[in-house]
């Protein structure tokens, strides 16, 4: 049930009152463990994948570059897989096309869904009927049936991103309902009321009272939605549906899975995309409950 | 106050959803790349090569393009696809399984992906969300850090890679479960029940715990959030008892918007019954959606997704429509 | 791990207790039959999404025992010899007029349907009749609607045919050509009485004519159940032999993952196609998993079709033969092979599959006019040691050589030779009608616009020709082609395939069938009828190799109006052979590499390399030549 996890399990916890009494200066508040610890594997895993293939002596989705079904050397720090390819290699090609993949989406996720979901929960009226009507057309289409059509129209004519511009497509609603019910229980707590009574206009509201308190969701979200986007790539790759050939945490779990890899004892092809695929997403999670914990501690002290 | 009022634009949104998501299901597999009716020549031709002549395939193209009526243009097959399905609820035949009627191919399949996957959703909201709760309310505790540390280590893991682990596991190195399930037929007895039972009990596990991790987060979360309510800590002062703070403050109001996760997870049971289904082989609208798709069936299609589509807006729909109840906070002007 | 086991577990379950005890040698099948009188199949296009759907005047479930255990042909195909011998009928049709085109046919007494009804020729004047009379809206009969012009009751056992056209094939298109019919006898005393409905009759279950009938099925259509009737020796092929299981179970496995294991657990008994790693492991595991060959390769070469780039001639640059040429010579077909199948193939270099049958036809035939071919500025294309190279590299590839063949036996196993691997001769060709590498790499048009190939592969509904397909896709961009290689739904497949203006390169086997001398059945496609202009959206309905040649075009006509058994006609079939290879009309590949492992706990004598006495397929109407061979083991 990979697809209905954008519904965010951090939303709900963004922090009952505004934290934005600007205080300039010291960030040392953000810092908590988990925080450093999952930003510390996010920023190893993105360095890393950025860096490394500079180093590369083949261009790793190349078959036949070596023998075939090696095990772990020196040479082949993960051996060689079925096709005559190096797994590590592969693997950190793969790290930084589906995290690249992620972030393009999340960047596009959130700013459509919090402008959206904002502007909506909050002008309200006919406004938001308008765009709930919208949001709510592209919730109730079921993203993965969706995405198989899509996938038999755009595979292997375009880039792989183009998944991810369909992802966000079909993906942003979700997070533009949430934003949209914060909001709309914004509205009614007493800080907004007395912002309202106190004659400031609407825009002021928006961007000085309710932004700063969902930016909190947003950064948050934002990491969600990058785990989402890689997770769903990763679906679509694994059922033949993605660009199979370009390196990601996906294909090449559906090259493991093509050759069998499970059965025939290459273990290291499967299990080090899981691997990293869950070393990943736990350094994405933690940071995102670092910043949420980060976020609460700082209400905490005002 | 026009509850009344407020209730028919609401359902008023609800039928200009329903329009517009029939609109766009109507338009996408027009998009796809497949002729349908090459999707039926193909299967006949791959069973029949060698001896199929031109003119046989002609002859039949022919004949195909009248029966599935696709010979008008785009708009007149849109005219009489809303009627077809606002009227009578009919999907016209499968292109693929001439002439098996959509509606009955989708009836067959329905039960099952409803009662696995609404169960499995259902315990995991159930177990995910007791879990999430003793370990939000006792956040400060060790013991809901090792329980939160479950929902941590469960979450991230990809669906397929769960499912498919725990075949090996389950299946074949401990070979409690079948690896391929086979379903009784004809009249039902107890023991045949039981065998449903046994052989959906692997793939709802799975759904189980693909489902448990995510739960546990978000509502340890929330009820983090709670407990430090002013409320809480004024019932706190009262006296009420750490079980009674438990559940009628912090698990009460933490439970809100769970409730909304779980009304809109509902819907989405058709996106994970096509994996679950095509990993586990196990009966479903998911593994005929797949069929559907690869073989340019446009009314299986149809059929499939609008079933989806009115089952997701419905649920939402009773979630704005009882929200008000749930939450004070929100009043309708 | 049978049922008794599984209900057991089930029944403690719901007691709440689980264990791993409980597995004793099970009796029984899943479906409730003693699993040593049963014989179970993996179905070889898996879960069928309608099952009820049994009326073979419409589309129905084909792979689930129908062809090989419930219907009945006049004439049936020895698949050992590629022969034709008569089923149902009394003996070989006899032709009435010089034309051809009369036959009187005669069936054999005593037949009867499974319900106990005697098969009459009412039967199939019936069959006829609602073939012609619904021919619109019944979706499988225009195989024999537009074959015959008119037919006539004689008496209860003999009736008569006239066709449209000089026919030399009755007995193949009104009985079996390798693996099947199109066209299937109902009983009239079923149908009759439904008038009109039976343009929507589900037929479910069927009255049928093989000595099987159908017992149970799966409405989620996953398996299906046939029992031996009881008076099976009256039965369409009752007189083949004694049928041995007594119920034979056609299931769905599931994914490759989960057939492996099941298959390693003795759950079923015949594979379909497996993975050549797959089968690796399965052996390693469990010794009574047995493959077609004991030694490389391990697969049975003997399908009717052979898998090839067919490339569309009509588009440019493609309808350049230099470029066509490049291709080949740039396609590393051993290393392709030895990636995507472990080096399990037998390479074709014409195009058709290269048999016990076919060999001595057609590729015998030919070798030395292919070892003499010279294109380009006298280059000889061919590689006749392609087999000893590959069982080299084999070798070096940590292969143990006990399991490798040696002396004349690797021609038989890895095919009489392929096209040479000479990037370099390609690059010259391509040079030679200005095509040469732009700044990029590749390999641009020769107005120096970028080129990029369109390669339609299939998407994992045929995981061999997928693999297969990426790898030729990597080969050539190795070569400096840039190839975009597309794997496609099996809808979008058929719809390439015939659409010219979505066809560039695409790999298939549909024109490439020749089972016997009997090269008409699969080319008799190659016509100028089913030639549409480069750009047409209008599907074909044939030809799909897209064979413009006129030479071609004129050897099919000119065989289709000669007796199948006259020299001339063989003749032309060589001769097509070779003129679609030499100008490189289709980049042939190799046979197509059908696993069919077996697993003997249960039953034993399946056809293997050398107990050759039937295609080992079990979708194959043959199929019944293994139902009638095969031996119980005695393993309960």
């Amino acid at each position: 049930m990979t697809m209905s996890k954008d519904i965010d399990p951090i939303v709900m916890a963004v922090p009952a009152a505004p934290l934005s009494k600007r205080r300039k200066g010291s960030l040392a508040w953000l810092l908590n463990v988990r925080l450093a610890i999952g930003l510390a594997i996010l920023l190893i895993m993105g360095l890393g994948s950025l860096i490394l293939p500079f180093f590369a002596t083949v261009d790793p989705s190349i078959q036949s570059s070596f023998m075939r079904n090696m095990p772990p050397s020196a040479a082949h720090w993960l051996g060689t897989n079925s096709l005559g390819q190096d797994i590590f290699w592969f693997l950190v090609f793969a790290i930084r096309n589906s995290l690249a993949l992620g972030v393009l989406v999340a960047c596009g996720v959130t700013l459509v869904a919090t402008i959206v979901g904002l502007s909506a929960g909050y002008i309200g009226g006919r406004f938001e009927r308008f765009v709930m009507l919208i949001v709510d057309t592209f919730i109730t289409i079921p993203l993965l049936p969706i995405l198989i059509i899509l996938g038999a129209l755009i595979r292997g004519n375009t880039s792989f991103f183009t998944v991810g511009i369909i992802i966000i497509i079909f993906g942003w609603a979700w997070d533009a309902r949430t934003v949209r019910s914060m909001a709309l229980s914004l509205r009614e707590r007493e800080f907004i009321n007395m912002a309202r009574f106190s004659g400031a206009n609407t825009m002021q509201i928006i961007a000085r009272e309710i932004f700063p308190y969902v930016s909190a969701y947003m950064v948050v979200g934002f990491i969600n939605v990058v785990l989402f986007a890689i997770n769903t790539e990763a679906t679509l790759a694994v059922i033949g549906l993605s660009k199979v050939e370009v390196p990601t945490l996906g294909s090449i779990i559906f090259w493991a899975l093509n050759y069998n890899a499970l059965f025939t004892g290459q273990y290291v092809w499967l299990v080090a995309p899981i691997i990293a695929t869950v070393t990943l997403f736990l350094g994405l999670f933690l940071t995102s409950t670092g910043f949420n914990q980060a976020f609460a501690s700082k209400r905490g002290v005002s | 106050m026009g509850v009344l009022r407020y209730v028919a634009k609401r359902i008023g949104l609800y039928l200009a959803v329903l329009f517009i998501g029939l609109t766009i299901t109507f338009m996408l597999p027009r998009l796809m790349p497949i002729n349908p009716v090459d999707g039926y020549i193909g299967q006949l031709q791959s069973r029949a090569n060698g001896t199929l002549t031109s003119e046989a395939i002609a002859e039949m193209r022919t004949n195909l393009e009248q029966l599935y009526g696709l010979n008008g243009n785009v708009f007149t097959q849109y005219v009489s696809y809303l009627k077809r399905v606002v009227v009578d609820f009919d999907f016209g035949p499968s292109f693929t399984y001439y002439p098996q009627p959509v509606s009955a191919m989708i009836l067959n399949a329905l039960p099952w992906t409803l009662g696995l996957l609404l169960t499995a959703t259902f315990i995991a909201w159930v177990l995910g969300n007791m879990v999430g709760l003793v370990a939000g309310y006792f956040h400060k505790k060790r013991a809901a850090s090792i329980l939160e540390f479950l929902g941590i280590l469960l979450y991230p893991i990809p669906y397929y890679i769960l499912a498919i682990t725990l075949l090996l596991l389950l299946a074949y190195i401990f070979p409690v479960f079948p690896l391929s399930p086979t379903f009784p037929v004809g009249q039902m007895t107890p023991e045949k029940l039981g065998m449903i039972f046994y052989n959906s009990l692997l793939p709802g596990i799975t759904l189980v715990l693909a489902g448990f991790g995510w739960n546990i987060l978000s509502m340890k979360a929330l009820a983090v959030a709670t407990t430090e309510e002013p409320y809480v800590t004024y019932a706190r002062l009262k006296g009420a008892s750490n079980w009674t703070r438990m559940m009628r403050y912090v698990f009460r109001n933490a439970l809100l918007p769970q409730v909304t996760a779980l009304a809109l997870s509902l819907g989405m049971v058709f996106n994970g019954a096509l994996l679950t289904e095509m990993i586990f082989s196990y009966p479903g609208i998911g593994l005929i959606m797949r069929t559907a798709a690869t073989g340019g069936d446009y009314n299986v299609l149809y059929g499939a997704i609008t079933l989806s589509i009115i089952a997701v807006a419905t649920a939402g729909l009773v979630i704005d429509l009882i929200y008000p109840l749930l939450d004070p906070r929100i009043r309708h002007k | 791990m049978a049922r008794l086991g599984r209900s057991f577990v089930a029944t403690l379950l719901l007691g709440s207790l689980m264990t791993t005890t409980a597995f004793a040698q099970g009796a029984m099948s899943d479906v409730g039959t003693p699993r040593s009188e049963t014989l179970i199949v993996q179905t070889f296009d898996g879960r069928s999404a309608n099952p009820t759907a049994q009326n073979p005047l419409n589309s129905y479930a084909i792979w689930r025992g129908f062809r090989e255990l419930g219907w009945g042909y006049l004439w049936e195909m020895d698949t050992a010899t590629g022969e034709s011998y008569p089923e149902m009928a009394d003996g070989f049709p006899e032709v009435l007029n010089e034309e051809n085109t009369q036959f009187r046919i005669k069936i054999r007494p005593g037949i009867t349907w499974s319900d106990g009804q005697p098969f009459t020729t009412d039967d199939i004047i019936y069959s006829l009749d609602t073939a012609f009379k619904y021919r619109e809206q019944l979706t499988n009969v225009a195989s024999v609607t537009v074959y015959l012009k008119s037919y006539k009751k004689i008496d209860d056992l003999t009736f008569e045919v006239e066709t449209v056209n000089p026919s030399f094939d009755l007995t193949t298109r009104l009985g079996v050509y390798t693996w099947g019919t199109p066209f299937n006898w109902v009983p009239k005393h079923i149908f009759e009485p439904l008038g009109d409905e039976v343009v929507s009759f589900q037929n479910a279950p069927p009255v049928t004519l093989g000595p099987y009938k159908v017992k149970e099925f799966d409405p989620n259509g996953f398996w299906q159940l046939w029992e031996l009737r009881e008076d099976w020796e009256k039965s369409s092929w009752g007189n083949l032999g004694t049928p041995k299981p007594k119920y034979i179970l056609y299931k769905d496995f599931g994914t490759e993952e989960t057939r492996a294991l099941a298959f390693v657990q003795n759950q079923y008994d015949i594979d379909s196609f497996m993975s050549p790693d797959s089968i690796d492991a399965a052996k390693a595991r469990n010794p009574a998993i047995e493959t077609f060959s004991a030694t490389f390769p391990y697969h049975d070469m003997n399908d009717a079709c052979s898998y090839g780039v067919y490339i569309n001639q009509q588009r440019a640059p493609y309808d350049m033969e230099e470029v066509r040429w490049a291709l080949a010579l740039s396609l590393n077909l051993s290393q392709v092979g030895i990636s995507a199948m472990s080096g399990q193939f037998k390479a074709a270099a014409l195009p058709l599959p290269d048999t016990p049958i076919t060999n001595s036809i057609f590729y015998e035939a030919n070798l030395q006019a292919l070892k003499d071919l010279t294109i380009g500025d006298g280059y000889k294309p061919f590689d006749a040691e392609f087999s000893n190279t590959l069982v080299e590299s084999l070798k070096t590839q940590g292969i143990d050589p006990a399991l490798l063949p040696t002396g004349e036996a690797i021609q038989e196993g890895f095919g009489a030779g392929w096209w040479k691997h000479d990037p370099a001769e390609a690059e010259k060709l391509l040079a030679s009608v200005g095509i040469e590498k732009g700044a990029d790499g590749f390999y641009a048009m020769p107005d120096g616009s970028p080129w990029v190939i369109e390669f339609v592969i299939p998407g994992d509904w045929n995981k061999v020709l997928q693999r297969l397909g990426f790898s030729i896709a990597d080969s050539w961009r190795q070569a400096g082609f840039n190839v975009n290689a597309r794997q496609v739904d099996n809808g979008e497949y058929t719809t390439v395939q015939n659409t010219n203006a979505r066809n560039e390169l695409q790999i298939n086997w549909s024109n490439t069938c020749v089972y016997n001398s009997n090269w008409l059945g699969n080319w008799n496609q190659f016509r100028e009828s089913n030639i549409k202009p480069a750009d047409s959206n209008d599907p074909l309905s044939g030809n799909y190799a897209r064979i413009t040649d006129p030479e071609v075009l004129a050897l099919v006509d000119e065989g289709s109006r000669l007796p199948l058994d006259d020299p001339k006609f063989v003749e032309n079939g060589q001769k097509i052979a070779m003129e679609i290879a030499q100008d490189m009309q289709i980049i042939n590949l190799m046979n197509i590499p059908t696993t069919i492992p077996t697993n003997s706990t249960y039953w034993t004598n399946y056809p293997k390399q050398d107990n050759f006495y039937a295609a080992p397929y079990t979708w194959w109407s043959s199929f019944k030549k293994t139902v009638v061979s095969i031996e119980p083991t005695g393993q309960q």
